[in-house]
């Protein structure tokens, strides 16, 4: 008789086997999607590649194009690490976003020096405070947290849409754009390369995933995070105030997702619109996902989605093929990796039929 | 603001809200009956949209409502079998399931949806009529808000006792429960766990894309992209507020559709009020819901627990 068990822990040869398997997989269903609409699958392909990594420029747009997923990304991972399905990323970007904002309103024309410095904390206070509130919801009244994050994206989404069509950010003389008119120049986002907007919220980004890792592996906050997961029990039993462990968790999920809004609005768009933010929130938990909950992972995962966002462009233009393509193949991938990567850690074993 | 209070609008937005209300009960009577059976499945949002989309292609494609709902099942049921894969087969947390689920839905819906309109107009329908019972529909104020509706309305509130009985009186309905409860008792007992499961997440799959197929052809003429705007998660919170009993889910069902309903009429009134502000009530409320709803007495013991044998 064969039987099925599942191994807690599993080598860095079975994860990467995984990875392959989902790869593979994965890939195959995109080419049998795009086949069923009727393209060709080389064609496809051959321009996500060539849009992806073809020339210098491509490269670095790639680059701009994976920053706020890192962002989305790193949220994820430090929610999901602690077991908190918070699902609230795109909200918080949004919320990120409105807050920067907001502030810069009154920032006149002070230099970028002190202006970008000012844009980044508050945003990253709105996303807290609105990853904080799922938290309270979650400590206080146990509403889940899935639910309250799910919900709180379409509240903010309309609160953008009133503040922006008809509410005071309106841009004069029209409704219809919904969207603000062009930061001036001193609250744009510094840019590292001057021909492609590849700004500082990239090296930000990576700072951050840097810190992430610090703050997972060497302190005893991580050790708090990881141990939520595994066991709230225990820790309740060492005399760890589990509530705080939650706030903090959300709190720092909802300021990284916020991140993603400021890198977006004010390093590449240069005016306030909900239409450029939508999806990153959510292809960041993929991102997460997919990079394993490790912050070094999702760096990674967050170069390839960045890549192929960025290349899906480039492919709807020489082919009939739409862009939501990628959208597609990111549900594919995280399907067939979590699939994949519970299958590597089944053991099978054959036994002879016992009696029961 | 006293737009909204007149005896016109009062009943037309009533009316309205037994439509809306139809979408969210079948797909919550669904999720109710998979969670009695332990799993937590967070897919009903996706699986939703995918029935609106197979609903869409196969309306315009035989112009038959009763083929595009049967299509839409069915496409319920392969949602569901993935699902149940995932969670009953390779035992993946039910959360991070359905969440991969509802992303992989929403890609796919979009793409395939993009790359069938290409660059033309989306084709579209009329949407379905009504089947108003005669006698009791011209009863004042009573018959048009229950007795002129669709036939799917009427189904989905008969179904709610139906449910209730299925569970609490056959014999298929206590195993299905025993599943959620005490999955060990039903085992030792000869009975297989994971039978029950796929068989709760099937049906509760099934109906599910029913309510999005009902979305599709009463409400619209053609798809668009994320066109079930949350009414899945409103779902899965009116089972948790319910109690995981079936009236008290149709009860929180119904302040979801009323809410739905109003801002739908607020936005054509012209009221002071920006719009935006009444499309989140039913959001903002169903969050005040589960904050004031404390009792969770309800909750199967072993929702959401992957079950191993021994």
């Amino acid at each position: 008789m064969i039987e099925f068990s599942v191994r807690t822990s599993v080598g860095w040869q079975a994860q990467f086997a995984a990875y392959v398997l989902a790869l593979t997989l994965g890939f195959a269903t995109s080419a049998l999607l795009i086949a069923a609409s009727g393209a060709s699958v080389s064609e496809g392909f051959g321009a996500l590649y060539e849009g992806a990594f073809g020339s210098r420029e491509a490269i670095l747009q790639s680059l701009v194009a994976a920053t706020p997923l890192i962002f989305t990304g790193l949220a994820t991972v430090i929610a999901f690490r602690a077991e908190i399905w918070s699902i609230g990323q795109e909200g918080q970007m949004f919320a990120g976003a409105m807050s920067g904002y907001w502030i810069s309103l009154y920032l006149g024309g002070v230099s970028a020096l002190v202006a970008i410095p000012m844009i980044l904390i508050a945003a990253m206070a709105g996303g807290a405070a609105l990853g904080g509130f799922c938290g309270w919801l979650k400590t206080r009244f146990q509403v889940n947290e899935i639910i309250s994050t799910v919900m709180l994206n379409y509240v903010i989404v309309y609160l953008l849409s009133y503040l922006l069509a008809g509410g005071p950010w309106t841009e004069e003389g029209t409704t219809s754009y919904q969207q603000t008119p062009v930061f001036a120049d001193n609250f744009h986002l510094p840019l590292i390369v001057s021909d492609v907007k590849l700004h500082i919220g990239f090296l930000l980004a990576l700072a951050a995933a840097v810190i992430c890792w610090v703050i997972l592996k060497k302190t005893p906050l991580g050790f708090e995070i990881r141990a939520l997961g595994f066991n709230p029990t225990a820790l309740r039993f060492k005399g760890v105030n589990v509530t705080r462990t939650v706030l903090i968790v959300m709190c720092l999920s909802g300021a990284l997702s916020a991140l993603a809004g400021v890198s977006e609005i004010f390093g590449v768009n240069y005016r306030l619109r909900g239409d450029v933010l939508v999806g990153l929130g959510f292809t960041g938990i993929i991102v997460g996902m997919i990079g394993g909950l490790n912050p070094i992972g999702a760096v990674v995962a967050a170069l390839f989605f960045g890549a192929l966002a960025n290349g899906s462009l480039y492919m709807s233009v020489l082919s009939d093929i739409p862009p939501s393509l990628v959208p597609a193949m990111q549900g594919i991938l995280l399907l067939f990796f979590l699939s994949a990567s519970v299958l590597v850690r089944f053991s099978v074993q054959f036994r002879r039929p016992t009696n029961v | 603001m006293s737009e909204l209070l007149s005896p016109d609008i009062l009943m037309s937005i009533l009316i309205a809200a037994m439509g809306v209300a139809t979408v969210i009960l079948l797909a919550a009577l669904g999720e109710l009956v998979t969670e009695r059976a332990g799993i937590w499945n967070m897919g009903v949002e996706g699986t939703m949209l995918t029935g609106c989309l197979i609903a869409y292609f196969t309306m315009v494609a035989t112009g038959s409502p009763v083929i595009a709902a049967l299509a839409a099942m069915a496409a319920g049921l392969a949602a569901g079998l993935l699902i149940g894969f995932m969670t009953v087969a390779l035992r993946v947390d039910h959360f991070v399931t359905g969440l991969g689920f509802n992303l992989l839905a929403s890609g796919l819906t979009l793409f395939w949806f993009r790359s069938y309109v290409g660059g033309s107009k989306p084709p579209s329908y009329s949407t379905i009529g009504k089947t108003p019972i005669p006698v009791l529909s011209d009863i004042p104020v009573i018959g048009p808000i229950l007795f002129d509706q669709h036939l799917l309305t009427y189904a989905a509130i008969l179904s709610v006792p139906f449910i209730g009985y299925f569970l609490r009186r056959t014999t298929l309905g206590l195993e299905t429960r025993a599943a959620g409860e005490n999955p060990q008792f039903l085992e030792a007992k000869g009975l297989s766990v994971s039978t029950r499961q796929y068989g709760a997440l099937l049906f509760g799959s099934a109906l599910t894309a029913l309510g999005g197929a009902f979305l599709m052809l009463a409400f619209a003429d053609q798809f668009r992209p994320d066109i079930s705007g949350g009414r899945g998660w409103l779902a899965i919170v009116a089972v948790i507020a319910g109690n995981w009993r079936p009236v008290r889910t149709m009860i929180a069902v119904m302040v979801f559709a009323v809410l739905d309903s109003v801002a739908v009429h607020a936005q054509g009134l012209g009221v002071d009020i920006p719009y935006q502000f009444f499309l989140m009530l039913p959001y903002a409320a169903s969050i005040l819901l589960l904050v004031m709803i404390g009792s969770r007495s309800g909750q199967p013991a072993k929702l959401g627990v992957p079950f191993l044998k021994h």
